[in-house]
């Protein structure tokens, strides 16, 4: 128990790490923008309380939002991901349901299911980050285009960052 | 009490999300007074100085550009010395002249946080109220137009970039001297939007456009880009894209202008209006 707390503590400091020093100082065309950091939501364990989720999510969102100068746009989307996660797991749950100890990861339910649960998460992160941040409907189709090409580059880091923990 | 205590365990979630969720959603829409809260000035100490930690690292890489732009700027203000000192050679008096008193005064900074990607595009300086920087000085990056001071700590100042949908600035084409008014559209970081040039008048790409000084915070006839394109809209007025001099991704170092007969313009400006 105290061992696991640890190892997820590690791995939120790291991704926030990740995020804040690397993933932020770089700036592709102006329109991506990977946000890793919600991988931290991915991979809580399935034990883990609802409202610790929703805790862990809010604290995630402005740990980013301090060291990136926004004020408050992590926070509420990560918290809405953190919200949006029991549901999600619940209508995509496998046949056998979760296994109450593991860790949700590519390794343990396969690479569908994970891909599946990943984008849902990642959508639903991108597109309330990206519409707080331009705050009006204008350009309506800019702005999803923007959620789609950076939802893409993010996705792509998680599944980099999952093949590495399953190769081990 | 009991119903109470088993309602509230029944719906913690929501209420422990609305509340939370409220919290952050109440921080956004009060962004503006960001920079002020006392809770972020207290964690803006420990991400502040982990900024100027990346910053130094990027800033050693580039030296060499900084060095030729630092250069170039040399030799062009010793080139306008040695004009002004030829000029007073022949009559030197020394008079007090209360008409030529000087008007902009320039200060150098270091940005040592910036962004190109977001819509609403800020940078941060490493001078602040300390060092001079009051809130409404213009910044450019010494030559061309780069935003303006919008908040002080006592050693920090952040910037409002040019790339920001809330940004406008007073701008005027230097051919002919029609002035209208420009803004970031959230697309591209190389080109801004100039509106309000009637179509009346001739316009051809590879104008230049410059500040106009109207708004009391830039001076007169400082850079900011060039005509890209223009379309003719339905409107009596051109869509004109402005091609940006200053390429915000690389910007380090900048001066920062403040007007000293500021104040006294704009107190007797708001008596007329």
């Amino acid at each position: 128990m105290i061992n696991s707390i640890l190892k997820y503590g590690l791995a939120i400091l790291l991704l926030i790490l990740f995020q804040i020093l690397v993933l932020n100082n770089i700036q592709f065309s102006g329109f991506v923008n990977p946000y890793v950091y919600i991988m931290i939501i991915l991979l809580l364990p399935t034990v883990t309380p609802s409202w610790l989720v929703l805790i862990v999510s809010f604290l995630t969102g402005l740990a980013i939002d301090l060291f990136s100068g926004s004020p408050g746009m992590h926070a509420s989307a990560t918290l809405l991901a953190g919200f949006a996660r029991p549901t999600v797991l619940r209508i995509i749950s496998p046949r056998d349901g979760y296994e109450s100890g593991s860790s949700l990861s590519m390794a343990a339910y396969g690479f569908r299911w994970f891909i599946i649960y990943a984008t849902t998460i990642v959508l639903i992160h991108h597109t309330t980050l990206f519409f707080l941040e331009v705050f009006r409907f204008a350009d309506f189709f800019r702005t999803i285009f923007r959620i789609l090409v950076s939802s893409l580059f993010t996705l792509g880091f998680i599944l980099l960052i999952e093949y590495y923990r399953k190769g081990r | 009490m009991r119903n109470l205590l088993n309602f509230l365990l029944k719906y913690i979630n929501i209420i422990v999300f609305l509340i939370l969720e409220g919290i952050a959603l109440y921080w956004l829409t009060n962004g503006n007074s960001y920079h002020n809260s006392t809770v972020v000035r207290a964690v803006q100490g420990v991400t502040k100085g982990l900024n100027e930690r990346i910053n130094n690292v990027r800033n050693y890489l580039s030296l060499r550009e900084i060095n030729s732009s630092l250069a170039a700027e040399n030799s062009d203000l010793k080139n306008r010395l040695e004009k002004l000192t030829k000029k007073g050679d022949s009559d030197f008096i020394s008079v007090d002249d209360s008409l030529l008193r000087q008007q902009y005064q320039y200060t150098s900074a270091r940005i040592i946080n910036n962004s190109v990607n977001r819509q609403k595009n800020y940078f941060t300086l490493d001078k602040g109220s300390l060092q001079g920087i009051r809130v409404d000085m213009a910044v450019t990056n010494g030559k061309d137009a780069v935003g303006v001071i919008v908040g002080c700590s006592q050693n920090f100042s952040v910037a409002i970039s040019l790339l920001n949908l809330d940004f406008r600035l007073s701008a005027r084409l230097r051919s002919n001297g029609y002035f209208g008014s420009l803004s970031w559209d959230g697309r591209n970081y190389r080109y801004a939007v100039l509106n309000e040039i009637p179509q009346n008048i001739s316009v051809n790409e590879g104008d230049t456009i410059e500040t106009t000084g109207f708004s009391a915070v830039f001076p007169e006839g400082i850079d900011i880009g060039k005509v890209s394109s223009l379309k003719k809209s339905g409107s009596d007025f051109y869509n004109i894209s402005v091609e940006l001099f200053a390429d915000f991704k690389k910007l380090q170092y900048v001066n920062v202008i403040g007007n000293l007969k500021r104040t006294e313009r704009l107190e007797l400006e708001t008596q007329f209006q």
